[in-house]
């Protein structure tokens, strides 16, 4: 009997002091591109707005702005993490704008006939990684920032707000 | 002898034709009535019948030669032609298979074959014999466009789809065999060309989209001669964007252009040649990507046929043209590709050539004692 509670003690102690981490996304988010100020970033943005076309096709799509949403959440959290705030809040916008375009894409895909089932899986994961993504920005940032450039009136940035919109965006695909 | 050994050719053909079926994939839902099995199960059988099949077709090619002025060009390969478009195209390859899935990639499901593989498309019957389904397209964008023909018209019918493909390479064929005959002005060239086993295995078997290639480089060719440059150029780039391969010729015809503005003569003997070799130079070197796969013979042998008068080029095409053929008994009797398989392919590529050489060495050993001996007696 003394030992049954040793047992449920430890058993206790390693749940209770341990993190609990949920089923974490395999989903691997792409490298950091070049960032903005970089000479390349708007050459890099010119081809971005061509190869809209190269990915052409329900399916086509679903990759140009799965790849394009990926791209700037992982812009707009290396900026983060520099505290340029304005510029990943800006990226954290254009990261929600695509991603809000792909499932629409899916949807067609499926209309025309196209088995959805593995590009919805990939969505999904690619879901939970964006929020287990935002969820630790979130936690690294101020709530609100002000942002007061040298020669031009302050911006106010509901930092939180924004990355809760933008799980909330990401959740609806769950 | 001559009268006879044609009527036994076709009938050679026919009988290849339906060899040709036992080869059919069990996967293969639209052939299934006919499966029987045979390559699989009766491995030793199959690979020495093959290996047969090979060695007649290089004996009726050599009569064929020996006696082509007593035989009407036309008929023999339109003949040709036609009952080999009949045979069962992956005996050898299944490329055609690769080549219809992509094509369905665009044209059926309006994707771009350059970023989705046949595989993301579940479900799709096709996929469960074709190879290279995890694969983007692999070939050029002329290619794909060129396809969509043979792969409309299919109307949906895969069968139908299959045989259009054939089709369409049968045409490029002919139109290859025609530009030959323009460019060389000799029979001797188109019979070489033409009736090569290689060449027919290749193309009008396994439909392998290196003849369509060749036949837009070889019209780039008929243009500079006709020194029209600007349709050359057109040309050289289409056939580049089928299959990338012959990139490897733009030099000889960055060359020819100079030239032809410079208003110098050409000689052409000397241009296919070179054209010869680089591709020859390519197709060796073809291992460094991947390996060595017979159909990329297409490449050199075309060149090669134009300039018969170069004897040891001519020799040399042939005796790989035999080794490649031969190369596919290995895996034909082993069902793998690993193991033996690689190393005895290349001894059966290399075998036939070192033979030659060493036949031409000893011939040329013995004719020049046999002068010496001449000089003396005298």
């Amino acid at each position: 009997m003394k030992n049954l509670r040793w047992v449920l003690f430890l058993f206790l102690l390693v749940n209770l002091s341990s993190v609990r981490v949920f089923a974490q996304s395999d989903y691997v988010l792409p490298y950091p591109s070049q960032m903005p100020g970089n000479k390349f970033y708007t050459i890099n943005q010119v081809i971005e707005k061509i190869s809209y076309f190269w990915y052409f096709g329900n399916f086509g799509k679903t990759y140009y702005y799965q790849k394009l949403s990926d791209k700037y959440l992982v812009e707009a959290k290396t900026l983060f993490e520099y505290k340029q705030y304005l510029l990943a809040y800006k990226s954290l916008l254009k990261s929600n704008r695509y991603f809000e375009k792909i499932y629409p894409y899916l949807l067609s895909a499926k209309k025309e006939g196209k088995d959805i089932f593995e590009k919805q899986k990939i969505l999904k994961e690619a879901s939970r990684k964006h929020i287990e993504e935002l969820e630790k920005l979130k936690n690294n940032i101020p709530d609100k920032f002000e942002w007061t450039p040298e020669k031009d009136s302050p911006t106010n940035l509901n930092l939180w707000t924004t990355i809760d919109t933008s799980i909330a965006i990401r959740s609806k695909t769950l | 002898m001559k009268k006879l050994f044609l009527p036994v050719y076709f009938f050679t053909l026919f009988l290849f034709v339906i060899f040709s079926y036992l080869f059919t994939d069990q996967n293969l839902s639209y052939f299934h009535n006919i499966y029987t099995g045979f390559a699989t199960n009766s491995r030793t059988i199959a690979t020495m019948t093959y290996v047969i099949f090979v060695l007649l077709f290089f004996v009726f090619y050599y009569l064929i030669l020996k006696y082509q002025k007593s035989i009407n060009i036309k008929k023999l390969i339109l003949l040709t032609s036609g009952i080999l478009f009949l045979t069962y195209p992956a005996i050898l390859s299944y490329d055609i298979f690769n080549y219809i899935a992509t094509s369905k990639v665009l044209f059926f499901y309006r994707e771009n074959p350059y970023i989705l593989m046949p595989i993301e498309f579940v479900g799709d019957p096709l996929l469960i014999f074709t190879r290279a389904v995890n694969k983007v397209a692999l070939y050029g964008p002329v290619w794909i466009k060129i396809t969509g023909i043979s792969f409309i018209l299919g109307f949906d019918n895969y069968v139908l789809t299959l045989f259009n493909f054939k089709l369409l390479v049968i045409l490029f064929y002919l139109g290859t065999i025609f530009l030959v005959s323009k460019i060389s002005k000799n029979m001797k060239s188109v019979f070489l060309f033409a009736l090569s086993p290689l060449i027919i295995m290749e193309t009008l078997v396994s439909s392998h989209n290196d003849i369509v290639m060749m036949f837009f480089a070889l019209l780039s060719f008929y243009f500079l001669i006709k020194k029209r440059i600007f349709l050359s150029l057109i040309f050289i780039i289409a056939s580049i964007l089928i299959k990338y391969s012959t990139i490897f010729l733009f030099p000889v015809f960055i060359y020819i252009i100079l030239k032809t503005i410079r208003k110098e003569s050409i000689n052409w003997e000397r241009v296919f040649f070179i054209s010869a070799l680089s591709m020859m130079l390519i197709f060796f070197l073809s291992f460094l990507r991947e390996e060595i796969y017979p159909w990329y013979a297409i490449w050199f042998l075309v060149f090669s046929y134009l300039i018969p008068q170069r004897r040891n080029l001519l020799y040399l095409s042939n005796a790989i043209s035999f080794g490649l053929l031969l190369s596919y008994a290995p895996f034909m009797f082993s069902g793998t590709y690993s193991g033996s398989t690689p190393l005895l392919k290349i001894i059966l590529i290399f075998l036939p050539v070192l033979c030659l050489y060493l036949y031409l060495a000893v011939d040329r050993k013995f004719k020049f004692s046999k002068k010496l001996g001449t000089i003396k007696i005298s």
